[in-house]
């Protein structure tokens, strides 16, 4: 038997290829499968010109991505180079996992002025640079071009929509006028059943942690921030504008029917509802611009509206680590500064994805999706300093998350008052650090 | 009397048909939104059928031309002959051994005696209780210090030699078998190997062929493991290509036209092995139900 | 706990004196020869991590930095974490669930097709939902409850029942992964059951309707107490497979909404890979280990696992 488990293993083995590094493979992973072939296009490029580096590109989806990501480190096989996220920053950062580039930076007189404001700062820690930014993100309102046109509102009609906890403004007024029952009835006539809704006005995805689509431009505009100042260790979840900006978003659902509750929203997301007719209007992220404009060619994108302090977008973006542990670190030093080079970022401006981090990328990308038919200045608009704030980057992220997600649904099922919730979420992450 | 058996039989057959139903319609469900346009797969859902059906996304998985145009979250194309072959050679080394080792231990727990026997065989079921999150990673560190980092050696170690489920699974039915033909096999001098191979594990082929067919799905789905150890893609197995098409990003959603495409390629294999082995099964049943 | 039938099986060998444990010893080497390698398998890729996994549970190990040798700690938090045994609490839930419906469906289902329906086809088509795996059936199933756009309320409107929340509501979250679960595995059961049935002697059943038994009564007489061996293991592997449930709430409810599917795996899986406390995981891990083991215990002696009624 010995010897059978023996063959077994050793005739597997033949079958296993035997693998032959080349001198400098620098091993580059990301998650996003619609950007693989354009960032594919790069490493040729770069390929095409540093003949000594080979640039070997792993996709994964994202819900594997990190637990890979985790095993690497472990077992000394992580990439040399991999697309980081906010998220995950603060711990591979304090646990020297990803390099720190400034002396990197400083020999190399890497020129960091081209990018836009907030995105280097958002890498950045106590002076140390722990990735150089890709991309950025802002949020918009995504409408569907025909319900609009049926309610008798015109796309200007959404241009300087307004809102505040209170009564929600004009915003709540349209979403109000574009939500339909069966009877065809609108959200603000008289008559109206709010029991049987054909379109929903507004659809959210399930509250997010960073509520980045569905709630943090909201409770922003209204001057909230989940904290004080980067890297803090104080949340300010317990602050009553949060939670009057929540009760206004639960009650759109709960007590005004122009929004489906969480129990009727199921866990597909808001783009579910949009392709499916089931609502007028949501919130989107820059990043699914691409696939609005291919599953739902009617979906145009309006701004954000302006809240009591005007409008606020988390301003987020990945950026590009170099592992601790890498063998060829010069030769990943090499690639990701191509990345961020004007030639690589061109690269990825004309392919209309998603925007680049350098600010002379924005008119390109912004043309690009305009050949493709798509308008995105509602996301340009809003990519300004006034019109930003940072993600929360602090330590324990997703354990902050985990409680805060728990803490949302209970707001949005309205099992108890907003304040009570959410004071309780905050004694217990405030109690993490 | 015929009256009187007939009713039964007739709630019977309603019960299998309402069991066969519950079966199969959410992998109709799955197999109807293959054939729908990315576009419309939520507008549809609610339905059961898909007026204007397109073959395309099966095309677009495989990499071929296609009327369908894939969705901006749709992962890169499948190699799906060599996920097929990967597929193929993971799950027949991995049956394989399994059903042969644990086989072999199944049998010594039933029938032979030696110290510290049960003990043994309780640790074996135990080794189910230990959550497998805990174990993946000292068994990578090791697969990876052996050097069979992205080869089937490395995908099928931590299984080949026990399932401790079909080692559990046979010995109980080892135990349930009368013995007299073994014992008397042993009296006529036959060595304990032959008396297992030649009588006893013979005469368990319904439960080895459904064992098999067990094993051979679930080895076909295994995922985790297969993907921390075979990315590459000459040892990538079908699962794993598969799981291009799940999450793509963080938000947002998957490419279920494509992924559904894939899934419904991917399980062809396994119902041909099933209807295959299905038969194999009947036929051993018959003739040892005949003897 | 002594396995009676296998000790008959050595009653043709006992002879007298040397001969007799020439014999024995030779039995019990070949005994350690037939499991020898399913023990290297066992010893290298299931004891030695767990051995592992004890030592890490002693520890603060993050995952990236060098491990701390912090003692019982991990164990002391683990006492007071009010989540980790609600999260125990859930996963009992589950398994309450779960288990009995899908072994008496999954029984039903045996007894059926062993009476009425021995085609493949039937097989093929009870088995069906195991082909797709758990992810997929997760998937698959939140298009079809979906609240708003899926087609079960669709259904349930048709028929004039007011649509469901499904996944979406706390109360019907837990309920919903079972029933997930149980459509996947029922047919792997019943074919468990059906091989079982299967090896049931017919004659047995010949001579009973001789003797004027009705089905019921071969059903409890013959079926149950012959299938008994069969049961114990169906039982003991689906109930600790039950209280590992993770793959479908991986992929539907992510533990949610407001924490009502957060099962004690999901919970270790949270700590171990999104915030990094290998430590903590590991000796939830371990707790959970020791409790499944008792509750196996349990059941064996309860289903009196080693003897079977046959030999």
């Amino acid at each position: 038997m010995k010897t059978l488990t023996h063959y077994l293993l050793v005739s597997a083995a033949v079958l296993a290829p035997t693998t032959v590094f080349a001198q400098d493979t620098v091993r580059y992973w990301m998650w996003d499968g619609q950007q693989a072939p354009v960032y594919q296009q790069c490493a040729n490029d770069f390929e095409a010109m540093n003949s000594d580096i080979h640039i070997e590109i792993t996709q994964t989806g994202w819900d594997q991505y990190w637990t890979n990501l985790t095993t690497s480190f472990i077992s000394g096989d992580a990439p040399d180079v991999f697309v980081n996220h906010l998220m995950r920053l603060p711990e591979f950062a304090a646990n020297q996992m990803i390099e720190d580039l400034t002396p990197l930076l400083a020999k190399a007189s890497y020129d960091t002025s081209g990018y836009l404001p907030g995105l280097l700062e958002n890498w950045s820690k106590d002076g140390a640079v722990y990735g150089l930014p890709k991309d950025w993100a802002t949020v918009a309102v995504a409408y569907d071009r025909d319900k609009l046109k049926a309610a008798g509102l015109a796309p200007s009609d959404l241009a300087d929509m307004t809102w505040n906890p209170e009564n929600g403004g004009s915003f709540q007024k349209i979403i109000a006028h574009l939500t339909v029952d069966t009877n065809g009835k609108r959200g603000d006539e008289e008559g109206f059943d709010p029991n049987s809704v054909a379109t929903f006005g507004l659809v959210l995805n399930p509250l997010s942690p960073q509520g980045e689509t569905e709630w943090a431009y909201l409770a922003a505009s209204t001057g909230w921030r989940f904290i004080d100042e980067p890297w803090s260790t104080h949340y300010n979840f317990d602050d009553p504008r949060l939670a009057k900006s929540l009760t206004w978003i639960r009650d759109l659902a709960r007590v005004h029917h122009l929004m489906p509750t969480v129990e009727q929203t199921g866990r597909l997301g808001a783009e579910t509802l949009m392709f499916s007719d089931k609502g007028a209007m949501t919130v989107t992220g820059s990043w699914l611009v691409g696939l609005y404009h291919q599953s739902k060619p009617s979906v145009a994108f309006a701004p954000i509206p302006a809240g009591p302090e005007g409008r606020k977008t988390m301003f987020n973006g990945l950026a590009d680590s170099i592992w601790t542990g890498s063998p060829v670190k010069d030769a990943a030093w090499k690639w990701v500064q191509y990345l961020g080079s004007d030639a690589c970022q061109a690269t990825v401006a004309k392919a209309g994805v998603v925007f680049p981090a350098q600010q002379d990328q924005i008119e390109t990308t912004v043309k690009a999706f305009e050949e493709k038919g798509v308008d995105v200045s509602a996301f340009t608009k809003v990519a300004t300093s006034e019109t930003t704030f940072a993600p929360p980057i602090t330590d324990y992220g997703n354990e902050i998350s985990s409680i805060v997600k728990a803490a949302l649904e209970k707001v949005m099922l309205g099992q108890q008052k907003p304040e009570e919730i959410l004071t309780n979420a905050n004694e217990e992450v405030n109690s993490l650090f | 009397m015929s009256t009187k058996l007939n009713l039964p039989k007739l709630f019977g057959y309603a019960g299998l048909a309402v069991f066969g139903i519950i079966s199969l319609l959410p992998i109709w469900m799955a197999l109807k939104t293959a054939i729908t346009m990315p576009t419309d797969v939520f507008s549809t859902a609610n339905s059961l059928w898909v007026n204007n059906p397109v073959f395309g996304n099966f095309l677009r998985v495989l990499g071929l031309p296609s009327d369908v145009p894939p969705p901006a979250n749709s992962g890169s194309p499948i190699n799906f002959m060599i996920a097929l072959r990967n597929s193929v050679i993971y799950t027949g080394l991995l049956v394989t051994g399994q059903l042969f080792f644990s086989s072999l231990a199944a049998y010594a727990f039933a029938r032979l005696r030696f110290p510290g026997r049960d003990a043994i065989f309780y640790s074996f079921i135990a080794a189910t209780m230990i959550p497998s999150i805990v174990l993946f990673i000292p068994n990578f560190i090791l697969i990876r210090q052996l050097g069979l980092l992205n080869s089937f050696a490395g995908m099928v170690a931590p299984n080949i030699l026990m399932l401790p489920f079909a080692v559990f699974f046979l010995r109980q039915f080892f135990l349930s078998t009368p013995k007299e033909l073994e014992e008397a096999a042993r009296l006529d001098g036959l060595s304990w190997f032959k008396v297992y191979w030649h009588i006893a594990l013979p005469l368990q082929r319904g439960p080895l062929a459904t064992l098999a067919i067990l094993l051979s799905i679930q080895a076909w789905n295994d995922f985790f493991w297969p993907f921390l150890v075979g990315q590459k893609e000459n040892v990538q197995v079908m699962a794993v290509a598969l799981a291009n098409y799940q999450s793509q990003t963080g938000q947002g959603q998957p490419d279920w036209t494509g992924l559904m495409a894939a899934v419904m390629l991917s399980i062809i294999p396994v119902l041909i092995l099933l209807v295959f082995f299905g038969r194999r099964i009947v036929e051993s049943l018959q003739t040892s139900g005949m003897k | 706990m002594t396995g009676r039938s296998a000790d008959k099986s050595v009653n043709a060998d006992k002879g007298s004196g040397l001969f007799g444990n020439r014999l024995r010893r030779k039995e019990a080497l070949t005994g350690y020869l037939f499991i020898l390698p399913a023990l290297i398998g066992l010893i290298a890729f299931f004891a030695f991590p767990t051995i592992r996994a004890a030592q890490i549970s002693l520890t603060n190990w993050n995952l990236m930095r060098p491990a701390h040798w912090i003692g019982f700690d991990n164990y002391g938090k683990l006492w007071a974490d009010g989540k980790f045994w609600d999260s125990m609490q859930i996963t009992l839930l589950y398994v309450i669930y779960n288990i009995p419906l899908q072994t008496a469906l999954g029984l039903i289902i045996a007894v059926l097709a062993d009476r009425l329906a021995k085609s493949v086809l039937f097989r093929a088509v009870i088995i069906a939902p195991y082909l797709i795996s758990n992810v997929v059936a997760g998937l698959v199933w939140l298009l079809m409850l979906d609240p708003l756009i899926g087609l079960t309320n669709a259904f349930l409107t048709g028929i004039g029942i007011p649509p469901q929340s499904f996944l979406s509501s706390p109360d019907q979250a837990l309920i919903s992964v079972a029933g997930i679960s149980i459509w996947r595995h029922v047919g792997f059961t019943a074919l468990l059951f059906y091989a079982g049935l299967q090896s049931i002697p017919r004659d047995l059943y010949e001579a009973a309707r001789l003797d004027g038994a009705s089905e019921s009564a071969m059903f409890r007489m013959i079926t149950l107490p012959l299938l008994r061996p069969v049961m114990v293991f169906v039982l003991v592997t689906s109930v600790v497979g039950s209280f590992q449930v993770f793959d479908v709430i991986a992929v539907t409810t992510q533990g949610g909404p407001a924490n009502s599917t957060r099962a004690v795996l999901w919970y270790i899986y949270e700590n171990a890979f999104q915030f990094s406390r290998m430590g903590y995981a590991s000796a939830m891990s371990m707790v959970l280990f020791v409790f499944l083991i008792l509750v196996t215990l349990l059941q064996m002696r309860l289903l009196r696992a080693d003897s079977s009624d046959l030999g």
